[in-house]
């Protein structure tokens, strides 16, 4: 089945069996690096279906989260629960395989490859390498490659990347690389999208295509997003629900409007009130 | 200029890309073929040597080209690959089963220095491959009773199902076919998901890791296949030199290995050819060279490893990809002539990174 239509199908499933129960949860967790908290038990949930936005200041702790769930950080306490089962224990290389991709601040694209080995490499967790037979290249190899490249033109064609199918990232401008990036998390199939700052670096038209993308990713993929973004007014176009931290703790949690007018998340954004 | 009109994603896949290639390539094995009826047979020995050094390269080149990871054990590998060969073959094992044995065991060696490697990168890898072909060394040194140590071992020529392959062109085909076979292993592997799980390594750990990629067994698979397969070259190098002894498989030997890829190309199997043919070849291109010089010139002592470093110097400052690199650049030229821009290359950077921040 193709990554557009076995995503549909989660969609119609989805609703048939009722969106909005938890697909992710992560029950107070924390992490310290030395002696700072860098995460301090932060609890949240996200919905099937939804896009979950997380904001703060610098050093609040986002990426943290993020690094967590994908498993690169050990949180020194806490839960992740994805789709009703602890993924706390599993290793950082099966996270993509259980359904969960994602992208990075600072763009971590392979830079000496060309777009299309780079999204190839974004069905990873989708195939089956054995050694031998790619030794050999046996037919069954050749279809596997087919079936990926299959998959991965879906992708193109959605992003609208078929210009830069065969160049190199590093002679790519950074707005593509981003999109390629977004490309590249969603060649695995995943059915939770972490996108770290999706519109960091990019301009206003640019952060409005982003936009487009998210919310398009979300309702005809059926892709529940988790996203860090400082752009508010981003935030509050597409996002359902929004995390505000800081150091490391939760400071409101709600929908955008109410986390915005939130005191506590004013105060920490513009300083303490100077009575 | 060529466009290729695809039609089909196999057009993406496939070995020859296009009716060019397979002629260019056919032109190659065709000349390769001929050569032993053409050549002396001092030049069909170099030959040989240049394919065994291209075996190991390619080797060398999936390690560092495509996975990332510095190596300065591969002399080392050459040297298990080549003395378990030469001990077996003295025991009486056919060389049909001693051959692909010495390559597993230097398989077996790599993947024991992988082990510990798993958590090194860049300059601390390097350090620690230095570290492992000191200690082959050292025992090849003392196991007296298997390597017999610094009195050497000889070695008589490869005997296929019978037949002694004592002669050079003999030799020259079984190295040319060892040659074509590791090739082709590693064009397919590069094109497979495990080839590009190794690029990811090698550009980005981290996204590679989230992607999936299980990168303890990757970077183990790597270390395994590049050190199969300059084992495999190993073995062939102990018959090509007929008396191996500790010295042959030394520190000097690694590095010639690494340089033969960097100056190649990282990052392409064109690139260890290419290099194999500069490390190779150039020694003798000198030597020729030498009759043609002013007698000043010609006798002056470390002419050889003077000008092969001269010509190293200039490639790495003025041709970070290497040989293969400026192979490309010249085809581009032709292709796009008039319309060629240097700008094109422009944004090249080298591949071997010394450290990575995660």
């Amino acid at each position: 089945m193709s990554v557009i239509e076995a995503n549909r199908g989660a969609v119609v499933a989805g609703a048939r069996e009722g969106a909005g129960r938890p697909l992710f949860e992560a029950r107070d967790i924390s992490i310290s690096f030395g002696g700072i908290r860098a995460v301090d038990g932060v609890t949240f949930d996200v919905r099937e279906g939804e896009i979950f936005a997380i904001v703060g200041p610098n050093g609040a702790g986002k990426s943290t989260i993020f690094n967590l769930i994908s498993r690169i950080y050990e949180p020194t306490g806490g839960r992740l629960i994805f789709q009703g089962t602890d993924i706390t224990n599993v290793p950082p290389h099966m996270i993509a395989g259980r359904g969960i991709a994602r992208t990075f601040q600072n763009i971590e694209l392979f830079e000496h490859a060309t777009v299309l080995d780079n999204l190839l490499i974004g069905r990873h967790c989708r195939s089956h390498p054995n050694i031998l037979k790619e030794l050999l290249f046996t037919r069954g190899v050749v279809e596997e490659e087919l079936r990926n490249r299959a998959a991965v033109e879906e992708v193109i064609d959605f992003l609208a990347l078929a210009n830069y199918r065969e160049q190199r990232i590093s002679g790519l401008p950074y707005g593509v690389r981003k999109v390629v990036e977004l490309a590249r998390a969603l060649c695995a199939e995943p059915k939770l999208l972490l996108l770290d700052e999706p519109a960091s670096g990019l301009n206003t038209e640019e952060t409005e295509e982003v936009a487009f993308w998210i919310e398009d990713i979300n309702k005809d993929l059926g892709i529940t997003v988790i996203m860090i973004e400082h752009d508010m007014s981003l935030v509050s176009a597409v996002s359902n629900r929004v995390l505000a931290l800081n150091n490391g703790r939760t400071l409101a949690l709600g929908s955008p409007s109410e986390v915005q007018s939130d005191p506590a998340v004013i105060e920490a954004y513009l300083g303490g009130d100077a009575e | 200029m060529r466009i290729l009109f695809k039609t089909s994603y196999l057009d993406d896949i496939r070995l020859f890309r296009h009716g060019g290639n397979i002629f260019w390539y056919g032109l190659l094995a065709v000349c390769l073929l001929l050569a032993p009826a053409v050549l002396r047979e001092f030049y069909v020995g170099e030959l040989s040597q240049v394919f065994i050094l291209a075996i190991a390269g390619v080797g060398l080149m999936l390690l560092i080209g495509y996975t990332g990871l510095a190596s300065l054990g591969h002399g080392a590998f050459m040297g298990i690959g080549a003395y378990v060969n030469t001990y077996l073959i003295t025991k009486g094992v056919p060389f049909v089963v001693s051959f692909p044995v010495a390559g597993l065991a230097a398989l077996a060696a790599g993947v024991a220095v992988a082990l510990p490697a798993n958590r090194m990168t860049g300059i601390y890898l390097a350090i620690a491959t230095l570290a492992f072909s000191q200690i082959v060394e050292q025992v090849v040194v003392r196991w007296e009773s298997v390597t017999r140590g610094f009195q050497g071992m000889p070695v008589p020529p490869p005997d296929l199902f019978g037949h002694r392959l004592a002669t050079a062109w003999e030799f020259y085909y079984l190295c040319l076919v060892v040659l074509v076979v590791v090739v082709l292993g590693a064009i397919n592997l590069t094109r497979s998901p495990t080839g590009r799980a190794m690029v990811a390594i090698r550009d980005s750990e981290i996204s590679a890791q989230s992607l999936g990629v299980n990168l303890v067994r990757y970077k183990t698979i790597a270390f395994a296949i590049s050190a199969f397969i300059t084992g495999l070259a190993g073995a062939l190098f102990a018959h090509k030199l007929k008396f191996i002894s500790p010295d042959a498989f030394n520190i000097i030997l690694s590095i010639q290995l690494l340089l033969m890829v960097v100056v190649g190309g990282l990052g392409s199997i064109h690139g260890a050819i290419f290099g194999a043919i500069f490390v190779g070849g150039l020694p003798q291109a000198i030597a020729l060279m030498r009759d043609y010089l002013p007698g000043a010139i010609a006798k002056t002592p470390g002419l050889e490893p003077g000008l092969f470093g001269l010509v190293m110097i200039l490639i790495v400052l003025f041709e970070p990809l290497g040989i293969y690199g400026r192979w490309l650049k010249i085809k581009a030229y032709f292709d796009y002539f008039p319309l060629y821009r240097r700008a094109t290359f422009k944004r090249q950077r080298s591949y071997l990174k010394t450290e990575r921040v995660r």
